[in-house]
C-alpha cells in the first residue's frame, strides 16, 4: 500500500491516464490495438433468500463473499486499483425514502425507482447536460423526480489510476407519478434508459453510464478491490440495506486501464467467462432487430434498438440481449435456456419434452456459446447457471435458515457446519433459481420441467421440417462432367495434383483430414507469386487463455452442426410461427442431396449465378458482385425464403467468382438491408474442397454448402478405381464425415460448440486482404495489414481462367504448397540452403554460414519481415564495441520439441548444446528422464533448462518441476493452436511410456485445453501453483500469434508470468492436420508487435520478458524480432537442420531417414547430430547479430528492443495489390519513463499462502526428518496448500524419500483452489470441510483426505465436497473424499488412486493410469478418451451405460476376485480415512453390494492387465 | 498423404533383374531386365515423399519424381506417365542412361543407410508401360502455324526442342549429318545401355507428328547456313561436341590408337547391320586384343564394356585419379568390373610403345594432392613409378571439344567462347545472330543427355517467346 501523499498520488494517476489515452489513441489509429479485443473473467456469485423476503444478512453475505474473491481478480501495481467489483441488490425502499424525507419531501407510498449513474466528473458542462437529458426523458415518460443524491464514497480506498478515471457517482430518485404497476414501471424505466443512452451517444457526451435504473434493484460497482466495496460505498453498511438477493462480481481484466462502466454486475446478470461467438451473435441480433416487436414495448421498440451497443464487451452484449428478452415477458430461466441452452442434440437420454423445449429455442435464436457462469436477477427470478460445457465453476450451499449461496468457490461465506443443509454444484448446462415472488427454490430439473410444460413446444416444433429424412435417403448422385470438362474446371479454380492427393483423397479414403509436419515455410498468401485460393487469406481464430478450446472428438456430445434454414421470426414473441423452418443435421450436402433439397424448396428458392463475363473489361468482378447482391435483395423482397448461390455456369466465357467473396457480399448486404433473417443462403462452390474452405464459407454467412466439383473429382477418381472396392456412396459419406469433423474441429478451436453460433461470426483474421474489401464484404473481421483488393482478385481470376480455357489445355500442375516442388510455391527451406547450413555448422565455417544467410535473404519474400530492412539512425560502430557472442547466445532457446517427437539422441543433443552456451532448451511435452537431472561424467548437462507444462501433463511431477530454470505453460502451439494431439501407440516406446507414466504401445491423448485453464484467472492460479512447487523458477506462457493477442498478453502479465512466448503460425510440429498447419494463427511479427505495444501501453512491459519463435533462422531475423519487441529468440527448425534434418516432413510417420524425429531404433542409428554443430549454429547467428548491431551503431540487443523506428518497409509486394502496408506492426507506444525491455531481476513474486507458515512450523521435518502433525483453520483464499512444502520435501528428500504420512496437515474449513497440488509422498492433507477446484493437481505421491466437518447434519454422500478438475495429471498418490466431486474428476490421471462418492461430467477423461473408485452417480461422457488405468463405479440403478463414452473403454460387473479385492481394499481405506457412513454401510453389506459395481477398463489395456477380467479366463489361467 | 509409401524401412532396394556377367558379356543387349508390375510398385513405394525432394532438386529436368513414384506405387501408371512426360521428352532414355547415382538417386535422402529408390528403373518401367499401352502419342498440335523452325542436330537436345515446338504447332525441320536420327544416342551409346530400337521409336513418333528430318545433310556443304536462316523464322543449333581430345605423348601416332567415338560408332553401326570397313578390317574391333582404354568418364566406361563384348583378350582402364574422384558413374565401373575389366587407378600414360602398331603403354603412378577450394584433388606423378601395360588396341576416351562451327558453317559472325563453344545470351539462349539459338553440348561443352534435353526444352520456350514477341511487334507495326 502506498504511503505517499495523496496529492502526489493523484498526479501520478492523472498522468498515467493521460499517457494511456494518448498511446491508446495512437495505437488504435495505427490499427494495432482494438479495444474490442479486451477480455475479462472473474469470480461471480449469488446470495438469495429462498422465501423471497428481503433480509440484511443476504447483503452482508454477498459483501463477505466478495471479500474472499480477491484472488480471482487482478490488482494493479499500486496495490489498490482493481479491475472492478460490484454488487446488485434490491432497492431498500426505506433507506431511500428516509433520504427523501431528509431533503424535505414526503415520498408517497408507491415504490420509487433509483438510477445509479456515472456522470462526467471534470467536465461540468457535460455533467449538467447529462443531468438534463436524464431528467428530460424521465419527465417525458410521465414520471416524477425526487432529486439527485450524491452517493457517499471514500476515495482514499481506491488506487490513483482508478481515481483519475473516477466518474461523478450519483443516484436519481424517481417517483411513480403514474401509479403504474411494478412491471410496467420497470419496462418504462428500461425504455427511458435506452432513450437516455441514445441521446447521450447522439450528443457525444463521454463518461456517462447508467449502472442501473430500476424500481426493483440497484447496482453498486466500481474500480476498487472487492474487499473495498463497503469502504468505498458506505451505503452498503447501512442496516436498512436489505434485499432478497445479492449478485456480486469480481473482475479480472486483460487491461490495466480502469474503466468504471465495465465493472460488473450488469443490469440483468454478472458473468464469469467469455462469449466466444460474440461477433456472430451481435451480427445476428442486428439481423433479428427488424422483426422484433412486443406488446409491452409498443411504439417504443425503435427506442430500444440497437439492442447491443457498439463497443460492448461480451458480457455487456449478453446482458443487453438477456435484458430485452426478460423485459419481453420471458422468465430469467427461460432466457437462459434460449441463449445458453444445455447440450441437447446429441443426448439420447434427454427427456422428450426437454428435447422439444430446446428444439423450440433453437428455432428462435442462435445460442451464445462459451464459458459462462452466470448469476442473474430479473423480475421475480434470481438464478445461477453454467454453460453447456460446464467450463466455469458454480458451487452452492443451502442453509438451514433458507439462504441459497452460490458462487465460483465454496466457502466464500462462513457458515457453521450445523447450519448447512446442502452443498452442491451447478453442472454443465444447469441452473438453480429462486422464484422470489412465490418464495420457492427450483433445482435444475424442476426448472426445466416447468419451462418445458409452459407451452406446447412439442406440437409447435412438429412444424420444423427435418430435411435429412427427405434428402439423405437414396439421393441420386449422378456424375455430370466428362474428363476434359472436369479438368478445365479444376484448373479454373487453381487446384493442383497435390491438392487432390494430399487434401481431397485422404478425406474420402480415411474419412479424416491428412496429417503433415514441420510447419509452414511457404509465403503468406499475399506475398506469394502463385495463385492462392480465396480461403488462403483467412486465418482461423482459436482460443487461448481467456477461454478454452473444446475436444470435438472426445466431447462430441456437446457439439452440434444442426442447421436451420428459412425465414426466422420475431424473437420477442413465443408462438408456433417461429417453427416454420427446415432443419438439417449438417450444413454439408452432396450433389444429390442438394438437388433433392432444391426440389423440395421448389418455388421458395431463387438461384443466383455467381460468375462473371471474362470478355468484359476490368471491373466486371465488382459489377457482378453488385448484381448478385441486388438479385439477392430482390429475391428476398419478392418473398423467396431460400437463396442458392452457384458458380456452376462457368464456361470459356464466364469465370467463377470465389464463393467466399460472393457469400460474404450477399450476407453483408442482406444484413445491412435488414433482410438476412428472411432467407437461407445455400451455396454450390467449385473452389471449395478442404475443410477450411467450408469453414470460411459458413463463417462468412453460408447456411449450407455443396462442394460439387470436389464431388465430381471424387467420382472421377472412383471411376478410375482409386478407392479399391469402396462404393461411391461410401466415398462420399467419408468425405462428408471428414468435412463435418473438420468443421467441428475448427469451431472447437474457438471454443464454439454449435454451428449456428459460428455461422456469420467471422471467426477469422484477414491476412493480406485489402481493408476496404474486408470492410465491405466481411465487416467486423480483423484485418491488420492490407493487400489484395477486388482489382487484384480479378487480375488473378482472369489469369487462372485463361489458362484453364486455353486451347492447349494441360495436366494439373503438380503443386508445391505442402511440399517443395520446382516451379511451385516458394519454400523458405530449400535444398541448397539446407546443405549450406549443414556444411557451415559441420565445418565450423562462418563464411559458409554467411553464404547461407545471404542466400536466405535473396529468396522471394516468405515472411512479413522480408519486406522490411534496417534504417540506421546512428553511424556504425566497431564490432568490438558490441556485446559478446556469449551474452547474445544466452537469449536463445530451442523451442519445445518433445521426446516422442524427437528421438532421444536429438533431444539430448539439443539440451547439451544449449546448456553449454548458457542458453535454454525446452523439454517439450512428455516428461524427462530423471537420469538427466545429474550432469554426465564428462560434464555435459543433458537436463532441459525449460520444462514444459502442457495440457497432457505427461510426467509433470514435483521432481520434474523442481529441476529447471523455467517452466513453460504451453497454452497453444504454432502449428495447431487450439488443438490437442495424439501420440499413436506405435510411438509409445518403453522409455516414453516410463517418462509419461503410461503403458508402452498404448495411444496417448493431449487434450486441446489445459483443464485447469478455462479462463484468465485460472491461468493466474496455475502460475501461482507452479511458483509454489518451484520457488525459484520463472514461469513462461506460450501463446500463438493472432489478433487480440496483446490484450491476452496483458492479462497474462497481470497473472504474474515472467516470460511470454509469442509463437508464429509457421511453427514446426511432429504432426498436425494440414489445414491447421496452413490456416491457423498469424505471423509472429504481428503478434509480437501487438503484444509489445499493448504491454507498453499498460506499463507492464518492463516487468516481463518477451520471447518469440517461428521460422527464425538468421541474425537478421533475430534483430528484427528484437526491434519488434522480443528479447529472447526461439530457433527450432534451423537447430534441427543443424543436427541433420533435411525437411523430409514425415515426422508423423516415424520414418525420419536421418534419425532426428523418430523412435525407430533402426532409424535413430542414422542420427549424426552433435552438440558442437548446434553450438556453431547459435554462435554464427549471434555473430551475425553483432555485425548488424555494429552497423546500426548499437552496443547491445537491449538498445534495439522495441525500436521499430529502426525498421523501414522496403517492398510493398506485387503490383496488383492495393497497398500492402506494414505500418501497424511498426507503430510504437510511448514507454514513458520505463524501458522497452524487461528489467525485472528474479521473478514476479506471488503472495504467500499458508505454506509460508507451514514451512516455519515444519522445521523439525525439513531439518531433522522428524515425523509431524500440524493443524490449521483455513479459508478459500488459502490456495495451493501443501505445494510449497512438497517442493521443500522434494529438494531435501526426493519425491519418494519420505514414508507415506510422515507429515500430516489437519485443516478445518474450505480449502482454496489447488489443494495439495503436486503433493509428494510423505505429505498427508486431512481436510474437515470442503475444497474448491484442482484438488490434487499433478499429485506426485501425497495423500489427500476430505470429509465434512464433524458436526454437519447433512448426508455427505449426496453433497459436493470437492470442485472441478481434481487429480488432473496426477502421477501418484491417493485421494479420499467423503462426498461428490465436480466435473472432470481424475482427468488425465496417470497413477493416483482415489475414492469419491459421485462426480460430474467427463469423469476419468483421458486417464492413462491409476485406479478410481466412485461410490455414486457419474456425470455424462464418463471415461472419454481413457486409455489406461481402471475405474470402479457403484451403480445400483444401472445408469452407467447412459453416461459412459464407449469409444475407448469397455465395462462389466466385477467378475474376478483379484479385481474385487483391489476395489474393496481402496474402499476400506476410504472408510478408514474419511469415516464415511455411507461407505461403512456399503462394506457392511459387501456381499450384496459388490455386484452393483462396474469395472471400467480401456480396450487397449485388456490384453495388458496383470489379471484377467473374465471369470472364464481366470479359471483358464489358474 | 502418402498411402502405401515410405516403405524404405522395411523393403530393401532391388534393381530389376540384372543379367549375370557371364551371360551378358557376349552380347550387346541391355543388361537390366524390366520390372514386373508388382516389383515396380513395391520399389516405388520405398519413396519417402520428402518435403524437399532432393531427387527433383538435383535432376536437370526437375522431374516430379516423388509424384510419379507415388502414382506408380498406387498402380496409377497412366497418370504417372502423364506427370513424367510433362517434364521430360524421353523418359525411357533417361531412365536407362542417366547416371542416376550422381543425380536423383545419388541425392535420394534414403540413399544413406537404406539405398536409394530405384528411380531410373521405375522411370523406364513407367515409360515402357506407356508405350505398350499406347499412351505415348506423337505430338499433335491443336492448330498448325505457318512459322517454320530449323533445328541443326538430331540428338537429344534437338529432338526435345523439336517436340516441344511441334506441340505448339510450328513447322519443324531437323537437319543432321548422320544417316540416322538420335545423334549420340544412336552412335555414341552402346546397345547394352540403350537399345537402338528405343531411339528409333522416338524418332518415328516425331516423324508421325509432322517433324521433317533432313538426314545426311551437312550444314555448310550440303546446304549453306545463310540459306538455312532464310528458310526458317528461327534456327536452333544443337550439334553437340564431337572433336575428340587427343593425347600428346611419344608414340601417339602409332597404329591401333583410336578415338573413343570412332570405336563406339563402328560398334554401334555394326550392331545396326551397317558394313563398317574399319570394323571389318579389325582395326576397330577389339576381338582377341589386349585393350587399354584411357580416361575415366562415361565414354571410357562404354568403351571398356564394348571391348569386353567384342571378345577382347584383356581390358584395362587407365585413369589418373582414383575411383572416388572419377567423373564417370560408379555404377558403370561396377558393371565393368563384373564383366572383367581391370581398372588401373592413379596412373597416367606417358608413352605408347611399339612400332607401326601399338604394343604397349608406359604409364606412371599418380598421387592426389590435398583438395583445392573446389574440393577437387589434383593428381601429381610419383617419381620413378613407371610401369608398362601390354596393349594391342588403345582407345582414347579423354573427352570432347567443340568443332569449329563458324568455319564449318561458313558463318564467321557466329561468336564463340574461349572454350570454342557457341556464345549465347543466357536469358534468351540466342547466339550472336538474331533468330539463331543454340542448346546442348555445343553451348555447355560435353555433358549429359539429360542436360541436352533440358536445354532443348528451354530453347523451345525461348524460341517461342522470341517468335511471339516478333509476331506481336509485326502485328503492331502492321497496325500502325
Amino acid at each position: 500500500m502506498s504511503d505517499r501523499p495523496h496529492r502526489h498520488r493523484h498526479d501520478e494517476g492523472e498522468r498515467f491516464v493521460a499517457e494511456w489515452r494518448r498511446n491508446a489513441t495512437h495505437l488504435e489509429a495505427s490499427g494495432l490495438y482494438d479495444p474490442a479485443e479486451e477480455h475479462d473473467a472473474c469470480g461471480v456469485g449469488l446470495v438469495c433468500a429462498i422465501d423471497g423476503k428481503p433480509r440484511r444478512d443476504v447483503v452482508t453475505a454477498g459483501i463477505e463473499a466478495l471479500k474472499v474473491l480477491w484472488h480471482r481478480g487482478a490488482v494493479d501495481a499500486d496495490g489498490k486499483t482493481g479491475d472492478g467489483a460490484g454488487i446488485h441488490v434490491q432497492i431498500p425502499q426505506d433507506f431511500f425514502k428516509d433520504h427523501i424525507r431528509h431533503t424535505g419531501h414526503e415520498p408517497g407510498e408507491a415504490r420509487l425507482a433509483v438510477g445509479m449513474i456515472f456522470l462526467p466528473r471534470t467536465d461540468f458542462a457535460a455533467q449538467e447536460r447529462c443531468r438534463c437529458i436524464v431528467e428530460g426523458e424521465i419527465l417525458a415518460m410521465g414520471y416524477g423526480i425526487y432529486g439527485w443524491r450524491q452517493v457517499p464514497i471514500d476515495i482514499s480506498v481506491i488506487g490513483e489510476k482508478a481515481n483519475a478515471t473516477r466518474p461523478e457517482i450519483e443516484q436519481i430518485l424517481i417517483a411513480n407519478m403514474k401509479g403504474t404497476g411494478a412491471r410496467r414501471f420497470e419496462i418504462d424505466l428500461y425504455i427511458i434508459r435506452r432513450r437516455i443512452e441514445k441521446q447521450v451517444l447522439a450528443e457525444s457526451l463521454r463518461d456517462f453510464y447508467i449502472c442501473s435504473l430500476s424500481c426493483r434493484s440497484v447496482i453498486y460497482k466500481g474500480m476498487f478491490l472487492a474487499e473495498q466495496l463497503t469502504a468505498f460505498y458506505p451505503d452498503l453498511l447501512d442496516a436498512r440495506f436489505v434485499s432478497s438477493f445479492a449478485i456480486y462480481h469480481q473482475r479480472y481484466s486483460t487491461n490495466t486501464f480502469p474503466t468504471w462502466p465495465l465493472a460488473q454486475p450488469f443490469r440483468m446478470l454478472a458473468h464469469n467467462g467469455e462469449i466466444n461467438t460474440l461477433l456472430g451473435n451481435v451480427n445476428w441480433m442486428k439481423a433479428h432487430e427488424p422483426r422484433m416487436a412486443h406488446e409491452w414495448f409498443g411504439d417504443h421498440m425503435g427506442d430500444l434498438l440497437p439492442i447491443v451497443q457498439p463497443g460492448s464487451s461480451d458480457s455487456m452484449a449478453l446482458d443487453a440481449v438477456f435484458e430485452v428478452l426478460v423485459r419481453a415477458d420471458r422468465s430469467v430461466p427461460m432466457v437462459k435456456t434460449m441463449l445458453i441452452p444445455e447440450a441437447w442434440s446429441n443426448q439420447p437420454s434427454l427427456a422428450p419434452e426437454l428435447h422439444d423445449l430446446y428444439s423450440y429455442t433453437n428455432s428462435v435464436i442462435e445460442p451464445w456459446d462459451g464459458p459462462a457462469a452466470i448469476c442473474a436477477f430479473g423480475g421475480q427470478w434470481a438464478m445461477a447457471s453454467v454453460d453447456r460445457n460446464g467450463l466455469r465453476p458454480m458451487r452452492y450451499t443451502i442453509t438451514t435458515d433458507g439462504m441459497l449461496i452460490c458462487g465460483s468457490e465454496t466457502g466464500m461465506v462462513r457458515i457453521d457446519d450445523a447450519e448447512i443443509a446442502e452443498k452442491g454444484r451447478v453442472g454443465p448446462g444447469q441452473m438453480i433459481a429462486v422464484d422470489l415472488a412465490n418464495g420457492k427454490l427450483y433445482r435444475d430439473r424442476e426448472l426445466k420441467d416447468m419451462l418445458a410444460h409452459g407451452r406446447p413446444y412439442g406440437k409447435w416444433t412438429r412444424h420444423v421440417k427435418k430435411l435429412d429424412d427427405l434428402i439423405k435417403t437414396g439421393a441420386d448422385e449422378r456424375v455430370e462432367f466428362a474428363r476434359e470438362e472436369l479438368r478445365r474446371r479444376q484448373l479454373s479454380v487453381g487446384w493442383s495434383l497435390e491438392d487432390l492427393e494430399m487434401v481431397l483423397h485422404p478425406m474420402a479414403e480415411d474419412g479424416k483430414e491428412a496429417v503433415g509436419s514441420m510447419g509452414d515455410d511457404t509465403p503468406v498468401a499475399v506475398l506469394s507469386e502463385h495463385h492462392r485460393g480465396m480461403h488462403h487469406y483467412f486465418r482461423q481464430n482459436f482460443s487461448q487463455v481467456t477461454n478454452p478450446p473444446i475436444d470435438s472428438l472426445r466431447e462430441s456430445r456437446v457439439m452440434s452442426l444442426t442447421t436451420r434454414l428459412g425465414n426466422l421470426g420475431n424473437i420477442l414473441i413465443e408462438d408456433e410461427s417461429q417453427c416454420h423452418l427446415l432443419r438439417l443435421s449438417s450444413p454439408v450436402l452432396t450433389n444429390g442431396e442438394f438437388e433433392a433439397m432444391r426440389a423440395y424448396m421448389g418455388s421458395t428458392a431463387a438461384r443466383i449465378d455467381c460468375t462473371f463475363e471474362t470478355e468484359r473489361a476490368d471491373g466486371s468482378l465488382r459489377a457482378a458482385l453488385s448484381r448478385i447482391c441486388q438479385e439477392a435483395e430482390d429475391a428476398v423482397r419478392g418473398g423467396y425464403q431460400h437463396l442458392i448461390l452457384s458458380d456452376k455456369s462457368v464456361s470459356a466465357a464466364r469465370a467463377a467468382i470465389p464463393m467466399i467473396l460472393a457469400v460474404g457480399a450477399v450476407h453483408a448486404h442482406l444484413v445491412r438491408k435488414k433482410l438476412r433473417t428472411f432467407c437461407s443462403l445455400n451455396v454450390r462452390s467449385a473452389e471449395c474442397m478442404d475443410v477450411h474452405y467450408f469453414a470460411v464459407l459458413i463463417g462468412v454467412g453460408a447456411t449450407t454448402v455443396n462442394a460439387y466439383l470436389a464431388q465430381e473429382t471424387l467420382a472421377d477418381r472412383h471411376r478410375r478405381g482409386l478407392f479399391g472396392t469402396v462404393a461411391y456412396e461410401e466415398v462420399l459419406q467419408r468425405y462428408r464425415h471428414a468435412v463435418d469433423q473438420g468443421l467441428l474441429k475448427i469451431m472447437s478451436k474457438m471454443g464454439i460448440a454449435v454451428i449456428s453460433a459460428y455461422r456469420g461470426g467471422y471467426n477469422f483474421e484477414a491476412l493480406g486482404l485489402s481493408r476496404s474489401l474486408v470492410a465491405e464484404f466481411f465487416p467486423g473481421m480483423p484485418s491488420r495489414i492490407s493487400g489484395l483488393g477486388l482489382g487484384g482478385i480479378e487480375h488473378n481470376l482472369r489469369a487462372l481462367h485463361a489458362r484453364a480455357y486455353a486451347e492447349d489445355y494441360a495436366a494439373l500442375p503438380v503443386g508445391g504448397f505442402y511440399k517443395y516442388r520446382r516451379g511451385g510455391e516458394a519454400h523458405a527451406w530449400q535444398g541448397a540452403l539446407i546443405h549450406t547450413l549443414q556444411s557451415a555448422v559441420a565445418t565450423d565455417s562462418y563464411s559458409t554460414f554467411k553464404k547461407y544467410s545471404e542466400a536466405t535473404r535473396r529468396l522471394a519474400p516468405v515472411a512479413l519481415r522480408d519486406l522490411l530492412d534496417f534504417a540506421p539512425k546512428k553511424p556504425a560502430i566497431s564490432i568490438d564495441e558490441v556485446e559478446s557472442i556469449t551474452e547474445i547466445r544466452k537469449r536463445f532457446v530451442t523451442p519445445g520439441m518433445s521426446l516422442g517427437a524427437l528421438g532421444p539422441e536429438a533431444h539430448e543433443t539439443l539440451n547439451i548444446a544449449m546448456n553449454r552456451i548458457g542458453a535454454k532448451a525446452d523439454s517439450g511435452e512428455g516428461g524427462e528422464d530423471p537420469a538427466r537431472y545429474k550432469p554426465k561424467p564428462n560434464g555435459d548437462n543433458a537436463n532441459s533448462a525449460i520444462k514444459q507444462v502442457s495440457s497432457g501433463r505427461f510426467g509433470v511431477t514435483a521432481e520434474y518441476l523442481n529441476n529447471c530454470r523455467e517452466l513453460e505453460i504451453k497454452v497453444a502451439q504454432g502449428a495447431k493452436p487450439g488443438e490437442g494431439g495424439q501420440l499413436p501407440g506405435f510411438k509409445v516406446t518403453e522409455m516414453i511410456a516410463r517418462l509419461r507414466h503410461s503403458t508402452p504401445g498404448v495411444m496417448l491423448i493431449s487434450p486441446p485445453p489445459h483443464h485447469d485453464i478455462y479462463s484468465i484467472e485460472d491461468l493466474a492460479q496455475l502460475i501461482y501453483d507452479l511458483k509454489q512447487i518451484n520457488p525459484d523458477c520463472r514461469v513462461c506462457v506460450k501463446l500463438v500469434s493472432r489478433s487480440g493477442i496483446g490484450t491476452i498478453a496483458a492479462g497474462v502479465a497481470k497473472a504474474k508470468a515472467d516470460v511470454i512466448l509469442i509463437s508464429g503460425h509457421v511453427g514446426g510440429t511432429g504432426a498436425s492436420p494440414v489445414s491447421s498447419i496452413k490456416f491457423a494463427g498469424t505471423p509472429w511479427e504481428m503478434g509480437l508487435s501487438e503484444v509489445h505495444q499493448i504491454l507498453t501501453l499498460n506499463r507492464l512491459r518492463h516487468r516481463i520478458k518477451l520471447r518469440t519463435d517461428g521460422g527464425i533462422k538468421t541474425g537478421r531475423d533475430v534483430v528484427i524480432a528484437a526491434m519488434l519487441g522480443a528479447e529472447e529468440y526461439g530457433v527450432g527448425t534451423a537447430a534441427l537442420i543443424a543436427m541433420g534434418c533435411i525437411m523430409v516432413r514425415q515426422c508423423h510417420s516415424n520414418t525420419c531417414p536421418v534419425g532426428v524425429c523418430t523412435q525407430d531404433s533402426k532409424l535413430r542409428a542414422k542420427f549424426e547430430g552433435t552438440p558442437e554443430r548446434v553450438v556453431n549454429l547459435f554462435t554464427f547467428i549471434a555473430e551475425e547479430v553483432r555485425e548488424i548491431l555494429a552497423s546500426l551503431g548499437a552496443r547491445s540487443l537491449n538498445e534495439v528492443i522495441g525500436r521499430t523506428d529502426l525498421l523501414a518497409q522496403v517492398s510493398r509486394g506485387s503490383a496488383h495489390l492495393d497497398d500492402l502496408d506494414l505500418n501497424q506492426i511498426l507503430a510504437q507506444a510511448d514507454p514513458g519513463d520505463y524501458p522497452r525491455y524487461c528489467t525485472l531481476e528474479g521473478r514476479n513474486e506471488v503472495p504467500d499462502t499458508l505454506d509460508a507458515q507451514i514451512l516455519k512450523d515444519a522445521k523439525p521435518l525439513l531439518e531433522d526428518g522428524e515425523k509431524m502433525q500440524l493443524a490449521y483453520n483455513i479459508r478459500n483464499t488459502l490456495r495451493a496448500i501443501g505445494t510449497r512444502l512438497s517442493s521443500a520435501i522434494t529438494r531435501k528428500y526426493g519425491m519418494v524419500g519420505l514414508p507415506p504420512g510422515h507429515i500430516t496437515l489437519r485443516l478445518r474449513g474450505s480449502a482454496g483452489q489447488s489443494l495439495g497440488a503436486f503433493a509428494v509422498q510423505g505429505l498427508r492433507l486431512e481436510v474437515f470441510g470442503d475444497a474448491n477446484d484442482y484438488v490434487g493437481k499433478g499429485l506426485s505421491g501425497g495423500e489427500i483426505v476430505l470429509r465434512p466437518g464433524t458436526s454437519v447434519a447433512y448426508d455427505a454422500h449426496v453433497n459436493t465436497i470437492i470442485g472441478n478438475t481434481v487429480l488432473y495429471g496426477a502421477t501418484a498418490g491417493k485421494l479420499f473424499a467423503a462426498g461428490q466431486a465436480g466435473e472432470r474428476f481424475a482427468v488425465r490421471n496417470s497413477g493416483a488412486s482415489a475414492v469419491i462418492e459421485g462426480c460430474g461430467s467427463n469423469g476419468c477423461e483421458y486417464m492413462t493410469g491409476g485406479v478410481v473408485v466412485i461410490l455414486g452417480p457419474v456425470g455424462d461422457n464418463f471415461a472419454a478418451g481413457m486409455t489406461g488405468g481402471m475405474a470402479f463405479v457403484y451403480d445400483p440403478s444401472d445408469e452407467l451405460a447412459r453416461h459412459i463414452n464407449p469409444e475407448s473403454v469397455l465395462w462389466q460387473r466385477i467378475e474376478v476376485p483379484h479385481w474385487e479385492n483391489v476395489c474393496r481394499a481402496l474402499i476400506e481405506e476410504h472408510r478408514e480415512a474419511t469415516q464415511s457412513r455411507f461407505t461403512a454401510a456399503l462394506l457392511n453389506d459387501w456381499d450384496r453390494e459388490s455386484a452393483k459395481f462396474w469395472q471400467i477398463v480401456p480396450k487397449e489395456m485388456v490384453a495388458r492387465l496383470s489379471h484377467p477380467l473374465k471369470r472364464d479366463a481366470a479359471a483358464a489361467r489358474a | 498423404m502418402p498411402r502405401n509409401l515410405l516403405k524404405f524401412v522395411d523393403i530393401a532396394k532391388r534393381m530389376p533383374e540384372k543379367r549375370a556377367p557371364e551371360a551378358r558379356r557376349h552380347d550387346f543387349r541391355e543388361i537390366y531386365g524390366e520390372f514386373e508390375a508388382a516389383r515396380a510398385k513395391e520399389q516405388a513405394s520405398r519413396c519417402s515423399q520428402c518435403g524437399v525432394p532432393f531427387c527433383q532438386v538435383h535432376c536437370p529436368l526437375h522431374n516430379n519424381i516423388p509424384d510419379w513414384l507415388m502414382l506408380t506405387a498406387e498402380g496409377r501408371l497412366e497418370e504417372a506417365y502423364e506427370i513424367s512426360a510433362a517434364t521430360n521428352n524421353m523418359p525411357e532414355v533417361c531412365g536407362r542412361i542417366c547416371p542416376q547415382d550422381r543425380l536423383c538417386e545419388g541425392n535420394c535422402v534414403i540413399e544413406k543407410g537404406f539405398d536409394s529408390v530405384t528411380i531410373g528403373s521405375v522411370e523406364k518401367y513407367i515409360t515402357e508401360t506407356a508405350f505398350k499401352e499406347g499412351w505415348v502419342k506423337p505430338p499433335r498440335p491443336m492448330r498448325e502455324l505457318e512459322t517454320s523452325i530449323g533445328i541443326v542436330g538430331a540428338g537429344p537436345g534437338g529432338l526435345a526442342a523439336a517436340e516441344m515446338l511441334r506441340r505448339r504447332g510450328y513447322r519443324i525441320h531437323v537437319y543432321d549429318r548422320y544417316d540416322r536420327v538420335g545423334g549420340l544416342l544412336v552412335y555414341g551409346i552402346p546397345n547394352f545401355k540403350l537399345e537402338k530400337s528405343v531411339v528409333e521409336r522416338r524418332a518415328k513418333l516425331l516423324a508421325e507428328g509432322g517433324v521433317a528430318f533432313h538426314l545426311e545433310c551437312e550444314i555448310g556443304s550440303d546446304i549453306a547456313f545463310a540459306e538455312l536462316r532464310a528458310r526458317h523464322a528461327a534456327l536452333l543449333i544443337a550439334t553437340g561436341v564431337y572433336r575428340a581430345r587427343d593425347i600428346h605423348a611419344p608414340g601417339a601416332g602409332l597404329g591401333n590408337i583410336v578415338p573413343a567415338l570412332e570405336y563406339l560408332t563402328a560398334s554401334n553401326r555394326t550392331g545396326l547391320g551397317d558394313k563398317v570397313p574399319h570394323y571389318l578390317d579389325g582395326s576397330l574391333d577389339a576381338q582377341g586384343k589386349n585393350v587399354v582404354v584411357i580416361g575415366g568418364g562415361d565414354t571410357a566406361m562404354d568403351c571398356v564394356r564394348t571391348a569386353v563384348r567384342q571378345g577382347a583378350k584383356s581390358v584395362k582402364c587407365l585413369y589418373r585419379r582414383n575411383r572416388a574422384n572419377m567423373p564417370g558413374s560408379q555404377r558403370e565401373v561396377h558393371h565393368a568390373e563384373e564383366e572383367g575389366v581391370e581398372f588401373v587407378w592413379l596412373s597416367a600414360p606417358e608413352a605408347f610403345l611399339g612400332d607401326g602398331n601399338v604394343r604397349g603403354v608406359r604409364a606412371i603412378r599418380m598421387r592426389l594432392d590435398v583438395a583445392d577450394s573446389a574440393g577437387r584433388q589434383t593428381p601429381q606423378p610419383i617419381e620413378n613409378s613407371h610401369f608398362s601395360v601390354d596393349s594391342t588396341l588403345v582407345i582414347k576416351a579423354l573427352g570432347f571439344d567443340p568443332e569449329d562451327l563458324p568455319s564449318m558453317f561458313g558463318a564467321p559472325e557466329l561468336a564463340l567462347t574461349r572454350w570454342g563453344t557457341l556464345k549465347i545470351d543466357h536469358k534468351s539462349m540466342m547466339t550472336s545472330l538474331d533468330g539463331v539459338f543454340a542448346a546442348g553440348d555445343i553451348v555447355r561443352g560435353a555433358s549429359l543427355v539429360v542436360w541436352a534435353i533440358r536445354d532443348g526444352r528451354d530453347a523451345a520456350e525461348r524460341i517461342h517467346a522470341y517468335l511471339t514477341a516478333k509476331a506481336g511487334s509485326h502485328a503492331r507495326s502492321a497496325a500502325e
